[in-house]
């Protein structure tokens, strides 16, 4: 057997513990791939669609020194738009977690996150509620 | 073509719309991994989600989201749409695999902005699958040109 890789469960998550995550320029490419994956159309071919920088903020949340959350599922979000951006801007997100409450199983636990562009300035902002795994009771040795 | 597009003033509080229905393909889930760079067992990991509660992978919740967005372009005239600017919104259910899913959509409310340009459309939202259960839904802000 190879060594299971570190994961993060719900016992070793801290409420407010700001995590940057590493940043992406946002292409051409990424706004080609959305576009054909979704139909979200525009003439704009430089318009970034909205919805992509909240997609790309799940990725950037695997690039950070923390080992990968255990979702379970992913339960809602509330999300704002601030402003617009374009092919050639670079993002990274920022995020902590404000609360958590244990279930049976599992525990559930908002997180505030934004993403930032290349100046510092955040362009989206919003909550993200997830359903998050315990920590097994045993481990294998 | 921009004279076929709704504005604020066109668009009448309550209008529903549905739209066709698309099927959600493993090539769907793979596609959007590698763009989101969201690698979660829970998408890629065939053999691990076959000992999950789901039996197999499923859609990530996003990618729901995104396609509804593509969907909703289909279901209904396009607006003169200059921003999407807030959402809240609930993942209800998995998107497996062969999973046909389709939008359907209603105008709530149609608020005042700040510019006189334009106003705020809030547009209820619900995915629904070949089964006609809810896997998604929410509310979405449009900022939405008036005519000049």
């Amino acid at each position: 057997m190879t060594p299971e890789p570190p994961r993060f469960y719900f016992e070793d998550l801290e409420l407010g513990g700001v995590i940057d995550t590493p940043a992406i320029t946002v292409t051409e490419a990424h706004v080609q791939t959305y576009r054909g994956l979704t139909r979200e159309l525009d003439d704009d071919a430089h318009a970034v669609p909205e919805l992509l920088p909240l997609c790309l903020t799940t990725g950037l949340g695997w690039r950070t020194a923390q080992p990968p959350l255990v979702v379970l599922a992913f339960l809602g979000l509330e999300w704002r738009v601030l402003r617009s951006l374009r092919v050639g801007d670079t993002i990274h997100s920022r995020s902590r977690v404000v609360t958590k409450r244990p279930m049976r199983e599992g525990g559930v636990i908002v997180e505030e996150r934004e993403v930032l562009d290349q100046h510092g300035e955040a362009v989206q902002r919003g909550k993200f509620t997830f359903l998050v795994g315990k920590r097994p009771k045993e481990v294998a040795a | 073509m921009t004279e076929l597009r709704r504005y604020f003033d066109d668009i009448a509080l309550g209008e529903e719309y549905e739209s066709p229905g698309r099927t959600v393909t493993e090539a769907d889930i793979v596609t959007f991994a590698g763009l989101s760079g969201d690698y979660n067992v829970l998408h890629t990991d065939a053999e691990f989600m076959r000992q999950s509660i789901f039996g197999e992978r499923i859609a990530h919740g996003l990618l729901g989201l995104a396609v509804q967005a593509g969907l909703f372009t289909r279901a209904t005239q396009a607006y003169a749409t200059l921003a999407l600017v807030g959402l809240r919104w609930k993942f209800k259910g998995p998107i497996k695999i062969g999973d046909t899913i389709r939008l359907r959509a209603k105008v709530v409310a149609k608020t005042e902005a700040e510019k006189p340009d334009r106003g705020l459309v809030t547009v209820q939202r619900t995915i629904l699958n070949q089964r006609e259960e809810v896997v998604q839904e929410g509310e979405t802000d449009l900022l939405v040109e008036r005519r000049a």
